[in-house]
């Protein structure tokens, strides 16, 4: 199953992945992003397509 | 933010503010000096002609750096005009760097970098940790929680500006009295200012980002010391708060500034004071020139006006295009650390490049009518928050907050407000700025 990979040497916490997609992305205390759950359907590999390529810092990726 | 009041003035002196206009048909680009500020006083359509013809005809224009007081001129600089360019060089920060620079045209005096070599002039690793330290407070969920207080400030800000045009002859000026005091109250409060200290920070936030206006720098040949004063004004505020946070911590940034380790360090003294003043200038000039922009568009365009006024659901939308449109930010600069070639360009180590966002939001093969202003643009890739990379705007998830909030308070509670008189700009070239803009409440009388 596709999920979301987060290079946290990259990750600034800039929050473009939150604003597409609060269900599935929070930046944390320490500035960085986690993924708050599994990806679901097509609907969120769309949005998280949509969050791997707004991400500034191209700190996302997906994985199968 | 931005010493380039250090870097940018020309040594004209103050010089009339009235200028010729281009002649756009016969232009050369030899003879232009974006180094000039009388260029940055001139309207918007002639320098989006002189960016388009950059753009089309010598997209790594090379020019010679200004000539400043007091500091040694550097090899000079390119001017990146496509998008395709400005984003491939910020997203490749290891290539173009930021620590040589990233807010003036010549490499900052030492005395300076006490106060203004901020993350921003900093490249990663340590820009990223600095920097994570505050993404948090600017995430979108977090400012989900400061939105009331924004929209309280804003009708706090719309009230006032009311009152003092009934008090008066039914006059506003939308700089002084709308777009400056709301982001001014927003950062404030964020930080922690007390509120005797905020004119002061409003005046040296607006000397540091000058670009040199002879209205706001006053001594022309030694523009290096104001700004070098308005940084030890804004360090000695910094050095109050920073001592009575340490005994009382607070729930604002600046207790986070001087409380958060890095590594098990704290920031230095360098880094705080650095830091406290880029999160007040940033977070005061940029979100002003877009609320001031974007009240001059929508005048000058009222089809656009009457459309979002009368949909909300355009907020999203018409947020990015005012962005776009003013680009608050003009410009950043980059410095090659190696030699290499981009898009058929070869550069060496050591080669400036300036990044035009201003030019790039205009670039025709990724906008379409990139000069219309298009409140309903979707999609809309600017760079108006800065392109990819590690230095993208950490304010823009607030100042789209600000922004949206400040234009529906308008339309609902100032449908009167009318621009009534030109808008003298800012002769920076880095910030986009309006001084002032008169306006009128047509209710009032």
């Amino acid at each position: 199953m596709t999920r979301v990979h987060v290079d946290l040497e990259r990750c600034l916490g800039s929050g473009s992945c939150e604003m597409l997609a609060p269900d599935l992305f929070e930046v944390g205390d320490e500035g960085v992003v986690r993924v708050l759950r599994p990806l679901g359907g097509d609907d969120d590999l769309a949005l998280a397509q949509e969050a791997v390529s707004a991400c500034p810092t191209r700190a996302l990726s997906l994985a199968d | 933010m931005s010493v380039d009041a250090v870097a940018v003035p020309g040594s004209s002196g103050p010089a009339a503010p009235q200028v010729e206009p281009l002649d756009l048909d016969h232009l050369d680009l030899d003879q232009l000096d974006l180094s000039d500020r009388d260029f940055w006083g001139r309207p918007p359509i002639e320098r989006h002609a002189v960016f388009d013809l950059l753009r089309r005809e010598r997209p790594f224009a090379f020019y010679e750096d200004p000539e400043v007081p007091m500091i040694e001129p550097g090899p000079g600089y390119y001017v990146v005009t496509r998008f395709a360019d400005l984003e491939a060089i910020s997203s490749q920060p290891a290539i173009f760097c930021s620590g040589k620079g990233a807010v003036s045209i010549l490499d900052m005096p030492a005395d300076l970098s006490e106060f203004y070599g901020s993350m921003i002039s900093m490249d990663d690793p340590r820009h990223a940790k600095i920097r994570r330290l505050v993404s948090k407070t600017f995430t979108p969920r977090m400012l989900e929680r400061v939105v009331d207080s924004v929209r309280a400030i804003v009708d706090d800000v719309l009230a006032a500006a009311r009152a003092t045009a009934e008090a008066g002859d039914g006059t506003i000026d939308v700089v002084r009295d709308i777009a400056a005091p709301i982001p001014l109250r927003v950062i404030c409060d964020m930080m922690g200012i007390p509120e005797a200290d905020r004119t002061m920070v409003l005046t040296q936030s607006n000397i540091i980002l000058s670009g040199g206006d002879p209205e706001l720098i006053e001594n022309q040949d030694d523009p290096l010391t104001a700004v070098l004063e308005a940084g030890i004004a804004m360090g000695a505020l910094m050095e109050r708060l920073a001592a009575e946070r340490v005994d009382s911590p607070r729930d604002d940034l600046t207790t986070a500034l001087v409380t958060t380790e890095v590594d098990g360090e704290r920031l230095t003294h360098q880094e705080i004071a650095s830091f406290f003043i880029l999160l007040l200038v940033a977070g005061n000039e940029t979100t002003r020139t877009a609320i001031s922009q974007g009240v001059l568009a929508l005048s000058q365009y009222p089809e656009q006006r009457a459309a979002w006024a009368a949909d909300p659901g355009l907020d999203r939308t018409a947020v990015e295009e005012i962005v776009r449109w003013a680009s608050p930010i003009t410009w950043m600069r980059r410095t090659a650390t190696q030699d290499g070639e981009l898009h058929g360009h070869h550069y060496s180590a050591g080669d400036k490049f300036l990044l035009f966002y201003a030019a790039a939001n205009r670039d025709p093969e990724v906008f379409e009518n990139p000069h219309v202003f298009d409140l309903a643009r979707d999609p809309n890739p600017h760079v108006g928050f800065g392109a990819k990379g590690p230095h993208f705007c950490l304010g823009a998830h607030l100042a789209r907050r600000e922004i949206a909030v400040t234009f529906r308070a308008l339309f609902d509670q100032m449908p009167d407000l009318e621009v009534a008189g030109e808008a003298d700009r800012l002769r920076s070239s880095f910030v986009n700025g309006i001084k002032r803009l008169p306006a009128r409440l047509t209710g009032v009388r």
